[in-house]
């Protein structure tokens, strides 16, 4: 047991030597630094309401990331996001706990509760499971509004603060989604996850081949619901408020878009979903006078056709990337960068 | 403790219990066949019952005839998204079938909305106002209706089933593929005809709706989740078993809120979907294994 | 190879850096005349979202083209420039973002709309801390404004994270619109005042029978709040009312007829039903053909609205609604600015107006005028200038005939006038059609009843 967890402490020390000299871990660093550096540069609603957003998605993508790489897709993923809000605040709140450690607790608490839903799980095959992660989505919100006397949930209240919104808060969400992600990105590359994609692949096999198919089936359900809560936590502090609203469908469907849209499977992927998805979000609504003026008229029925067009594109997408792009975007990303790169390098030469 | 209450309760629950069991129907069917499992199926209720709507209002035809129209015109669309979207990704990773499924509510809902707006509509019918009573229980005509509607659209699905040349190869489809593509089954044409078969059953089930309850772009998803719950209590792929689960559940439903009050019926339906799935994880009347 | 790249990167970086923070200090607002920007912060995906931005846009138009305000400071007229800020179904996760956006990166001189309570507690924060005023017009939710330590925190207990400390900047809300408190008054009023004495000379009941009153309600802070603010208004006020029965539902629930027959074995007088559009439409017909529940039904006011009217068809007849914006009681109007806004708005866009939109309508015309008073679209002279308002009423009937703020409170809302209607079906639009029927005036309007009101022909009462 020790000599298994000192090989695999040298061979990961053997891979990040060895990825240093590679040229991703270039563009990783690059990347790294414009996030770090330039947002001082930019304006509070950038900073806080775009980059901050993009930085808990990520996190919160790559947690359905990792229990989908499991083979369990789950369609209820906001119970765990609300759990882990709805936890770190009301102890924040009411055992007058600070903040920070609210914020770990609720995680916590949300993994526990991912290990109850999990066991639920074990042997459902992907449609039950997404049903089922769906009810109980619904029974936890059920229960959170039922309790509104101790929640609060139905109108809800504003969230204590850890640290103060805008630059402070990016940067704390910034360590925060860097360990994050790099823990959910060590926990893939591992055995560990080698046995996810294994269960994926073929449960049956899986089995036959000697893996505890139950066991780590519920590994990756407590890993993606406490990492869930976490993102959670860290929302209910963005948007300063918490409320029944965090358990929208919408946000059970995000993390699945942002992972599609991206590259389910690969650690990358989520993070390129909640850029795009975020971005979207954010700056599309701003054609909208635009896209009224030009196709107004043609749907006489609304008075506003930006918001259902835009959601409708977004559909659009989606089957368009399920589609013809099973991988996500980012390959397509990659191999045009590898298309430019190519042709300045003959331009070189 | 049977009152007259308590009757009205289930024969409601009997109305709207056959609606759902349509819905259900329609998607055990493309499940048994295609083992594929649309989540947008409501959706096409949905969308059953805007077209539905349009016929009856723009033409003047008479809402039950519209639901004829609306089951053509679904059935069409369901050939579309057959063809286009769930054919290919059959095959591929199940998450896909799921992925597919959530694009498609996307498109539905907004092009509702584009189309229709999004206030809350009603189907006009021949039969408003007007009730039978006997013995101190009433129900609605339009309501005997759907229950009357239902029972023929099972019975010709039944014939078609049991009877026809392309109902015996949907069977054998959906016992083993291989071996049904071995005797000369086309696949291709089985599934195009069995997916068409399912979205008009839910085009009928959204005509319906849309005469007994007010709609508006966003109702396909609780539909969809009560037809889930119904088909995996009932069993995935087994037709009796959502029949029989329809009708549980919309008696279920009534009569629960008859005696508990209504807040906590979603969970509840949950929560005994669950437990029976921890039981027989494919479902009461399931398949077994897989 | 690596080398260059990493040269490159870091180039780009510091040019990106440069351009943005140059483009930042840009950002200085001009001392010069420019368009005032009002932001309406509405839900897009809702009807009654729509039903604002359509009013909005109206009230901008007629501003604009009447000249525009005229700001002393610039010494000269400037157009309104209409902001939108979709909420989307105004949630707070959702309209937090693009409040934030309107605020800070528009710079919007002031906000109006708000519809959902809780979206509008979230999403007000913004506005107070950056100290922009915002005139609530939906939100029933009367903590928009008094949860400041000007009205005493609302009554929240001690430890409520819904108290706001920041007073200054709780003095920039406004809230024009009714509360739960006010409608739900006027339904019980109306149903002492009127209905009691009817039934009694009716079915000559005892004079010290109470008025039997079931409630039937969506289980939310929505309904709750009604049904609490109703009995609390019998409590005070003493009334010769009867709660017999309060049946409450989740709010997606599609059929009603379980709790309707409940509440007709409690055999109420009338039946008070708390939701939207779509379930009390059902409830209402659910009632009377599923359940022979042959009982008088009022309506809350969200569900003025067409909609309402087309999907109760027959069932509507007779039927009570309490409201504040009546574009079906007429013509002729119960008020000229009414005839005006309805006609305008329907030459505008083809449909008739909702009541969401009424309130907005009005909040444009008291932000320009308050603009012009002020001279200056300096945040706080603005608020100010509301504050002191004297307008006409408008589209919303008040107490003293005038919109006027702080009516000797620090906290800033109005005294509506609500009214009951009694909906009665016209044979040649196929539709029912409202006229009021309490209270028998206000101010500034004169007689406001428009006809008496008389029980349903099926109507049963309930135990004697």
């Amino acid at each position: 047991m020790k000599q298994t967890l000192i090989n695999s402490l040298g061979s990961i020390k053997r891979e990040i030597v060895n990825f240093s000299r590679s040229r991703k871990f270039y563009l990783i660093l690059a990347a790294m630094a414009i996030v770090v550096i330039l947002p001082p540069f930019l304006s509070n609603y950038v900073v806080s309401e775009v980059l901050t957003r993009i930085l808990i998605f990520a996190i919160y993508a790559s947690s359905w990331n990792l229990l989908a790489s499991s083979g369990q897709g789950s369609l209820g993923h906001a119970a765990f996001l609300g759990v882990g809000g709805f936890v770190s605040a009301l102890i924040a709140i009411k055992l007058g706990i600070p903040p920070i450690f609210a914020l770990l607790l609720g995680s916590l608490l949300s993994a526990a509760i991912g290990v109850l839903i999990g066991l639920t799980c074990v042997r459902l095959k992907a449609w039950f499971l997404a049903m089922v992660t769906f009810g109980f989505s619904v029974i936890i919100v059920t229960i959170f509004s039922e309790l509104d006397d101790f929640t609060g949930a139905v109108m809800g209240f504003p969230t204590p603060l850890i640290v103060d919104r805008g630059l402070p808060f990016y940067y704390m969400t910034f360590t925060i989604a860097l360990i994050s992600i790099l823990a959910m990105y060590l926990v893939m590359k591992s055995k560990i996850g080698l046995a996810f994609r294994a269960i994926h692949q073929n449960e049956l096999e899986a089995k036959m081949v000697g893996i505890n198919t139950g066991k780590y089936r519920l590994i990756a359900f407590v890993i993606s619901t406490f990492f869930a809560g976490l993102a959670g936590g860290l929302f209910a502090q963005s948007i300063r408020y918490i409320h029944v609203s965090v358990f929208d469908p919408y946000y059970s469907f995000l993390p699945l878009m942002m992972c599609v849209i991206g590259g389910l499977g690969t650690i990358e992927g989520p993070i390129v979903g909640s850029v795009i998805i975020v971005t979207i979000e954010s700056y599309l609504p701003r054609i909208d006078t635009a896209l009224n003026g030009l196709m107004g008229s043609l749907f006489p029925a609304v008075s506003n056709v930006g918001p259902p067009i835009r959601m409708l594109s977004l559909g659009l997408f989606l089957l368009a990337v399920v589609i013809f792009a099973p991988k996500g975007v980012t390959p397509l990303i990659k191999k045009a960068y590898n298309y430019l790169r190519s042709n300045v390098k003959e331009e070189k030469t | 403790m049977i009152t007259s209450g308590l009757i009205q309760a289930l024969l409601w629950g009997l109305a709207y219990g056959c609606i759902y069991i349509l819905l259900a129907t329609g998607l055990n069917i493309i499940f048994g066949v295609m083992k594929l499992v649309n989540f947008a199926h409501g959706q096409l209720l949905m969308i059953g019952a805007y077209i539905a709507f349009t016929v009856t209002t723009a033409l003047g035809l008479n809402s039950y005839v519209a639901i004829l129209v609306a089951m053509g015109a679904v059935a069409l669309i369901g050939v579309g998204l057959e063809r286009f979207t769930f054919r290919r990704v059959l095959g591929t990773d199940k998450l896909n079938e799921i992925f597919v499924s959530l694009g498609l509510i996307y498109v539905f809902e907004n092009v509702a909305v584009l189309l229709w707006g999004n206030t809350t509509r009603q189907i006009p019918s021949p039969l408003q106002g007007m009730q039978l009573s006997l013995g101190g229980v009433s129900i609605r005509y339009d309501l005997l209706f759907a229950i009357l509607i239902v029972v023929v659209i099972l019975v010709a699905l039944f014939l078609l089933l049991k009877k026809t040349k392309i109902g015996l190869a949907m069977r054998a489809t959906s016992q083993k593929s291989t071996a049904s593509m071995l005797m000369g089954v086309n696949i291709e044409k089985v599934y195009v005809f069995t997916f068409a078969l399912g979205a008009a059953l839910a085009g009928a089930s959204g005509a319906l709706y849309g005469i007994i309850f007010n709609f508006s772009p966003t109702i396909g998803a609780l539909p969809t989740i009560k037809a889930f719950a119904i088909i995996i209590i009932g069993g995935l792929g087994s037709i009796p078993g959502a029949i029989i689960g329809g009708l549980l559940y919309g008696i279920a439903e009534n009569t629960a809120v008859y005696f508990l009050g209504g807040v906590w019926q979603d969970a509840i339906a949950f929560a005994l979907l669950i437990i029976v799935l921890l039981i027989r994880p494919t479902g009461i009347f399931g398949e077994k294994g897989e | 190879m690596q080398k260059n790249l990493i040269i490159i990167v870091v180039i780009a970086i510091v040019v990106v850096a440069g351009v943005v923070a140059g483009w930042q200090l840009m950002q200085v607002p001009s001392a010069e005349a420019r368009k005032i920007k009002i932001g309406l912060v509405a839900g897009y995906q809702l009807a009654e979202g729509q039903d604002m931005d359509r009013a909005a846009r109206l009230a901008v138009k007629e501003i604009n083209d009447a000249g525009g305000v005229y700001v002393a400071e610039w010494n000269t007229n400037v157009e309104i420039e209409l902001i939108t800020i979709d909420t989307e179904n105004d949630s707070p996760d959702k309209s937090l973002g693009p409040v934030t956006q309107a605020v800070e990166e528009e710079q919007v001189d002031l906000l109006i709309g708000g519809y959902t309570s809780s979206g509008t507690l979230a999403n007000q924060k913004v506005a107070i801390d950056n100290r922009v005023p915002y005139i609530i017009t939906g939100a029933s939710s009367s903590l928009v404004t008094r949860r400041g330590p000007q009205a005493n925190y609302g009554g929240l207990p001690e430890d409520s994270e819904l108290r706001i400390d920041d007073e200054e900047g709780m003095s920039y809300m406004f809230h024009y619109c009714t509360t739960t408190a006010d409608y739900s008054a006027t339904v019980v009023k109306f149903f002492a005042e009127e209905m009691t004495p009817l039934l009694d000379s009716t079915y000559e009941f005892d004079a010290s029978r109470n008025l039997r009153l079931a409630i039937i309600y969506r289980d939310d802070p929505f309904g709750r709040g009604v049904v609490a603010d109703s009995k609390a208004t019998i409590d005070a006020e003493e009334l010769p009312i009867d709660v017999v029965a309060e049946r409450s539902y989740p709010t997606d629930t599609l059929s009603f007829q379980t709790d309707l027959t409940a509440i007709k074995e409690a055999e109420p007088d009338a039946v008070y039903v708390v939701d939207f559009i779509a379930n009390t439409a059902e409830i209402i017909k659910q009632g009377q053909a599923d359940v022979e529940l042959n009982t008088v039904y009022i309506a809350v006011e969200c569900c003025e609205d067409p909609q309402f009217y087309t999907l109760l068809g027959q069932y509507g007849s007779e039927q009570l609604l309490e409201s504040k914006f009546a574009p079906y009681a007429g013509p002729p109007y119960y008020l000229e600015s009414i005839e005006t806004y309805v006609t305008n708005y329907q030459a505008a866009y083809s449909t008739l107006p909702g009541m969401m939109g009424a309130d907005t309508y009005d909040a444009f015309y008291i932000a320009a005028d308050a603009i012009e008073r002020a001279g200056t679209v300096d945040k706080a002279a603005v608020r100010d200038a509301i504050e002191s308002c004297t307008l006409d009423q408008m589209l919303i009937i008040t107490e003293t005939s005038k919109i006027e703020f702080s009516t000797g409170t620090d906290y800033h809302e109005i005294a509506p006038v609500t009214f009951i209607e009694q909906l009665i079906w016209n044979e040649d639009v196929k539709e029912c059609r409202s006229v009021i029927v309490y209270p028998a005036s206000a101010e500034g309007v004169g007689t406001l009843k428009q006809a008496d009101f008389v029980l349903p022909t099926a109507y049963e009462p309930g135990s004697p």
